[in-house]
Protein backbone atom coordinates (compact mmCIF):
# COMPACT_ATOMS: atom_id res chain seq x y z
CA UNK A 1 0.00 0.00 0.00
CA UNK A 2 1.41 3.41 -1.02
CA UNK A 3 1.43 6.19 1.58
CA UNK A 4 2.26 9.89 1.27
CA UNK A 5 5.53 9.32 3.18
CA UNK A 6 6.51 6.46 0.90
CA UNK A 7 5.69 8.47 -2.24
CA UNK A 8 7.74 11.41 -0.93
CA UNK A 9 10.68 9.10 -0.22
CA UNK A 10 10.40 7.65 -3.73
CA UNK A 11 10.34 11.17 -5.22
CA UNK A 12 13.56 12.02 -3.34
CA UNK A 13 15.25 8.83 -4.60
CA UNK A 14 14.17 9.76 -8.14
CA UNK A 15 15.56 13.28 -7.74
CA UNK A 16 18.94 11.93 -6.60
CA UNK A 17 19.12 9.49 -9.55
CA UNK A 18 18.14 12.32 -11.93
CA UNK A 19 20.85 14.63 -10.52
CA UNK A 20 23.48 11.90 -10.97
CA UNK A 21 22.23 11.35 -14.53
CA UNK A 22 22.39 15.11 -15.28
CA UNK A 23 26.00 15.19 -14.04
CA UNK A 24 26.65 12.18 -16.29
CA UNK A 25 25.05 14.03 -19.22
CA UNK A 26 27.46 16.95 -18.69
CA UNK A 27 30.28 14.37 -18.76
CA UNK A 28 28.96 12.91 -22.03
CA UNK A 29 28.80 16.43 -23.56
CA UNK A 30 32.43 17.13 -22.57
CA UNK A 31 33.66 13.73 -23.77
CA UNK A 32 31.71 13.85 -27.05
CA UNK A 33 32.61 17.45 -27.93
CA UNK A 34 36.22 17.58 -26.68
CA UNK A 35 37.69 14.09 -26.51
CA UNK A 36 36.00 12.09 -29.27
CA UNK A 37 37.52 12.33 -32.78
CA UNK A 38 35.69 14.11 -35.61
CA UNK A 39 34.43 11.70 -38.25
CA UNK A 40 36.17 12.42 -41.60
CA UNK A 41 33.19 12.18 -43.98
CA UNK A 42 30.38 13.73 -41.87
CA UNK A 43 32.37 16.28 -39.86
CA UNK A 44 31.09 17.71 -36.57
CA UNK A 45 27.45 16.86 -37.35
CA UNK A 46 28.30 13.18 -36.75
CA UNK A 47 28.62 13.99 -33.03
CA UNK A 48 24.81 14.31 -32.93
CA UNK A 49 24.98 10.52 -33.03
CA UNK A 50 26.04 10.44 -29.31
CA UNK A 51 22.69 11.97 -28.33
CA UNK A 52 20.37 10.73 -31.07
CA UNK A 53 21.10 6.99 -30.74
CA UNK A 54 20.95 6.84 -26.89
CA UNK A 55 17.77 8.96 -27.00
CA UNK A 56 16.32 6.38 -29.40
CA UNK A 57 17.32 3.57 -27.03
CA UNK A 58 15.78 5.32 -24.01
CA UNK A 59 12.61 6.17 -25.98
CA UNK A 60 12.05 2.57 -27.03
CA UNK A 61 12.92 1.37 -23.52
CA UNK A 62 10.33 3.77 -22.05
CA UNK A 63 7.59 2.92 -24.55
CA UNK A 64 8.47 -0.80 -24.38
CA UNK A 65 8.13 -0.81 -20.58
CA UNK A 66 4.89 1.21 -20.80
CA UNK A 67 3.55 -1.34 -23.30
CA UNK A 68 4.69 -4.37 -21.29
CA UNK A 69 3.13 -2.93 -18.12
CA UNK A 70 -0.08 -2.28 -20.06
CA UNK A 71 -0.27 -6.00 -20.88
CA UNK A 72 0.42 -6.76 -17.22
CA UNK A 73 -2.27 -4.30 -16.08
CA UNK A 74 -4.92 -5.87 -18.33
CA UNK A 75 -4.05 -9.20 -16.71
CA UNK A 76 -3.57 -8.26 -13.03
CA UNK A 77 -5.65 -5.02 -12.77
CA UNK A 78 -3.20 -3.53 -10.26
CA UNK A 79 -3.40 0.32 -10.04
CA UNK A 80 0.32 0.62 -9.27
CA UNK A 81 1.19 -1.06 -12.58
CA UNK A 82 -1.01 1.46 -14.39
CA UNK A 83 0.77 4.35 -12.63
CA UNK A 84 4.24 3.09 -13.60
CA UNK A 85 3.05 2.60 -17.20
CA UNK A 86 1.78 6.19 -17.22
CA UNK A 87 5.09 7.44 -15.83
CA UNK A 88 7.08 5.50 -18.43
CA UNK A 89 4.85 6.74 -21.27
CA UNK A 90 5.25 10.41 -20.25
CA UNK A 91 9.04 10.11 -19.92
CA UNK A 92 9.06 8.30 -23.28
CA UNK A 93 7.25 11.21 -24.93
CA UNK A 94 9.84 13.66 -23.51
CA UNK A 95 12.72 11.47 -24.73
CA UNK A 96 11.15 10.99 -28.16
CA UNK A 97 11.06 14.78 -28.60
CA UNK A 98 14.89 14.61 -28.37
CA UNK A 99 14.91 11.70 -30.83
CA UNK A 100 12.60 13.43 -33.32
CA UNK A 101 14.43 16.78 -33.20
CA UNK A 102 18.07 15.60 -33.23
CA UNK A 103 17.27 13.24 -36.16
CA UNK A 104 16.24 15.97 -38.61
CA UNK A 105 19.03 18.29 -37.36
CA UNK A 106 21.50 15.50 -38.23
CA UNK A 107 19.67 14.56 -41.44
CA UNK A 108 19.78 18.03 -43.00
CA UNK A 109 23.59 18.30 -43.44
CA UNK A 110 24.08 14.56 -44.19
CA UNK A 111 21.03 13.60 -46.31
CA UNK A 112 20.28 17.11 -47.59
CA UNK A 113 16.75 17.08 -46.13
CA UNK A 114 15.19 17.62 -42.69
CA UNK A 115 12.65 14.84 -43.10
CA UNK A 116 11.66 12.04 -45.42
CA UNK A 117 8.49 9.94 -45.18
CA UNK A 118 10.29 6.62 -45.17
CA UNK A 119 9.30 3.62 -43.03
CA UNK A 120 11.71 4.21 -40.08
CA UNK A 121 10.99 7.91 -39.61
CA UNK A 122 7.25 7.66 -40.25
CA UNK A 123 6.71 4.70 -37.90
CA UNK A 124 8.74 6.42 -35.14
CA UNK A 125 6.62 9.56 -35.55
CA UNK A 126 3.50 7.38 -35.41
CA UNK A 127 4.71 5.75 -32.16
CA UNK A 128 5.27 9.23 -30.67
CA UNK A 129 1.77 10.35 -31.68
CA UNK A 130 0.28 7.14 -30.31
CA UNK A 131 1.74 7.83 -26.85
CA UNK A 132 0.75 11.52 -27.02
CA UNK A 133 -2.76 10.14 -27.61
CA UNK A 134 -2.26 7.81 -24.63
CA UNK A 135 -1.52 10.80 -22.36
CA UNK A 136 -4.37 12.90 -23.79
CA UNK A 137 -6.80 10.02 -23.23
CA UNK A 138 -5.66 9.73 -19.61
CA UNK A 139 -6.36 13.42 -19.14
CA UNK A 140 -9.84 13.10 -20.64
CA UNK A 141 -11.20 10.04 -18.78
CA UNK A 142 -12.10 10.71 -15.14
CA UNK A 143 -12.98 7.20 -13.97
CA UNK A 144 -9.64 5.63 -12.87
CA UNK A 145 -10.56 2.04 -13.80
CA UNK A 146 -11.78 3.00 -17.29
CA UNK A 147 -8.80 5.32 -17.77
CA UNK A 148 -6.36 2.54 -16.91
CA UNK A 149 -8.09 -0.01 -19.16
CA UNK A 150 -8.46 2.26 -22.21
CA UNK A 151 -4.90 3.57 -22.02
CA UNK A 152 -3.52 0.05 -21.49
CA UNK A 153 -5.02 -0.94 -24.86
CA UNK A 154 -3.12 1.93 -26.53
CA UNK A 155 0.03 0.89 -24.63
CA UNK A 156 -0.24 -2.65 -26.03
CA UNK A 157 -0.56 -1.23 -29.57
CA UNK A 158 2.62 0.80 -28.98
CA UNK A 159 4.45 -2.31 -27.76
CA UNK A 160 3.50 -4.16 -30.95
CA UNK A 161 4.97 -1.32 -33.06
CA UNK A 162 8.45 -1.36 -31.47
CA UNK A 163 9.91 -4.53 -33.07
CA UNK A 164 8.43 -3.41 -36.40
CA UNK A 165 10.24 -0.05 -36.13
CA UNK A 166 13.54 -1.84 -35.37
CA UNK A 167 13.11 -4.04 -38.47
CA UNK A 168 12.10 -1.24 -40.88
CA UNK A 169 15.70 -0.65 -42.01
CA UNK A 170 15.88 -4.30 -43.15
CA UNK A 171 12.35 -4.58 -44.56
CA UNK A 172 12.13 -1.32 -46.54
CA UNK A 173 14.35 0.93 -48.65
CA UNK A 174 15.18 3.78 -46.29
CA UNK A 175 17.68 6.62 -45.92
CA UNK A 176 18.13 5.70 -42.26
CA UNK A 177 21.36 3.71 -41.56
CA UNK A 178 21.29 0.13 -40.23
CA UNK A 179 21.83 -0.46 -36.46
CA UNK A 180 25.48 -0.36 -35.40
CA UNK A 181 25.05 -1.75 -31.86
CA UNK A 182 21.81 -3.78 -31.75
CA UNK A 183 22.76 -6.21 -34.53
CA UNK A 184 23.96 -9.84 -34.68
CA UNK A 185 27.66 -8.99 -35.43
CA UNK A 186 30.10 -6.89 -33.33
CA UNK A 187 29.57 -3.07 -33.14
CA UNK A 188 31.15 -1.34 -36.18
CA UNK A 189 32.65 1.72 -34.49
CA UNK A 190 36.20 2.84 -33.54
CA UNK A 191 37.08 2.41 -29.84
CA UNK A 192 36.96 6.08 -28.72
CA UNK A 193 33.58 6.61 -30.41
CA UNK A 194 32.19 3.38 -28.97
CA UNK A 195 33.20 4.37 -25.40
CA UNK A 196 31.42 7.75 -25.76
CA UNK A 197 28.34 6.08 -27.21
CA UNK A 198 28.19 3.44 -24.44
CA UNK A 199 28.65 6.13 -21.76
CA UNK A 200 25.75 8.04 -23.29
CA UNK A 201 23.63 4.89 -23.34
CA UNK A 202 24.30 4.49 -19.60
CA UNK A 203 23.46 8.13 -18.84
CA UNK A 204 20.20 8.08 -20.81
CA UNK A 205 19.17 4.83 -19.10
CA UNK A 206 19.91 6.36 -15.69
CA UNK A 207 18.04 9.52 -16.66
CA UNK A 208 15.04 7.41 -17.65
CA UNK A 209 15.15 5.58 -14.29
CA UNK A 210 15.33 8.84 -12.30
CA UNK A 211 12.54 10.55 -14.25
CA UNK A 212 10.21 7.53 -14.12
CA UNK A 213 10.72 7.17 -10.36
CA UNK A 214 9.81 10.85 -9.85
CA UNK A 215 6.85 10.68 -12.22
CA UNK A 216 5.53 7.55 -10.52
CA UNK A 217 5.80 9.28 -7.12
CA UNK A 218 3.90 12.26 -8.56
CA UNK A 219 1.14 9.97 -9.88
CA UNK A 220 0.90 8.18 -6.54
CA UNK A 221 0.69 11.46 -4.57
CA UNK A 222 -2.04 12.71 -6.93
CA UNK A 223 -3.95 9.44 -6.57
CA UNK A 224 -3.75 9.60 -2.76
CA UNK A 225 -4.98 13.21 -2.75
CA UNK A 226 -7.95 12.38 -5.02
CA UNK A 227 -8.84 9.44 -2.74
CA UNK A 228 -8.69 11.74 0.32
CA UNK A 229 -10.85 14.37 -1.42
CA UNK A 230 -13.42 11.75 -2.51
CA UNK A 231 -13.50 10.35 1.03
CA UNK A 232 -13.98 13.83 2.53
CA UNK A 233 -16.79 14.61 0.06
CA UNK A 234 -18.68 11.64 1.33
CA UNK B 1 38.87 18.01 -44.96
CA UNK B 2 35.61 17.34 -43.01
CA UNK B 3 32.54 19.43 -44.00
CA UNK B 4 31.82 22.62 -42.05
CA UNK B 5 28.54 21.74 -40.28
CA UNK B 6 29.30 22.49 -36.61
CA UNK B 7 26.18 24.69 -36.27
CA UNK B 8 23.94 21.61 -36.66
CA UNK B 9 25.87 19.84 -33.90
CA UNK B 10 25.52 22.84 -31.58
CA UNK B 11 21.77 23.05 -32.33
CA UNK B 12 21.25 19.36 -31.49
CA UNK B 13 23.18 19.62 -28.21
CA UNK B 14 21.29 22.78 -27.19
CA UNK B 15 17.89 21.25 -28.05
CA UNK B 16 18.68 18.09 -26.05
CA UNK B 17 19.78 20.10 -23.00
CA UNK B 18 16.65 22.29 -23.26
CA UNK B 19 14.26 19.32 -23.48
CA UNK B 20 15.94 17.43 -20.60
CA UNK B 21 16.14 20.46 -18.31
CA UNK B 22 12.62 21.57 -19.25
CA UNK B 23 11.17 18.19 -18.32
CA UNK B 24 13.23 17.92 -15.10
CA UNK B 25 12.01 21.38 -13.98
CA UNK B 26 8.40 20.58 -14.96
CA UNK B 27 8.50 17.39 -12.86
CA UNK B 28 10.09 19.20 -9.90
CA UNK B 29 7.41 21.93 -9.97
CA UNK B 30 4.54 19.45 -10.23
CA UNK B 31 5.99 17.38 -7.38
CA UNK B 32 6.41 20.48 -5.19
CA UNK B 33 2.81 21.47 -5.89
CA UNK B 34 1.50 17.98 -5.09
CA UNK B 35 3.56 17.76 -1.87
CA UNK B 36 2.18 21.13 -0.76
CA UNK B 37 -1.37 19.90 -1.39
CA UNK B 38 -0.61 16.70 0.55
CA UNK B 39 0.40 18.77 3.58
CA UNK B 40 -2.79 20.88 3.51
Amino acid sequence: MMTVERANRLARVGQVITMVALAGLVGVYVRALEYTPVERMQGLAQKIFYLHVPAAWATFLAFGIAGFLSVLYLWLKDRRIDLVAEASAEVGVALSIILLTTGPIWGKPIWGTWWTWDARLTSTLFLFLLFVGYLLLRGAVTDPVQRARFSAVIGVMGLALIPFIHMTVYLFRTLHPDPIILKPSAPSLPGAMLVTLLASFGVFTLLYAGLVTQRYALGALRELRLEREAHAAG
Amino acid sequence: MPPDNGAFMVAAYVVTAAVVLGYVVSLALRLRDERRRARN
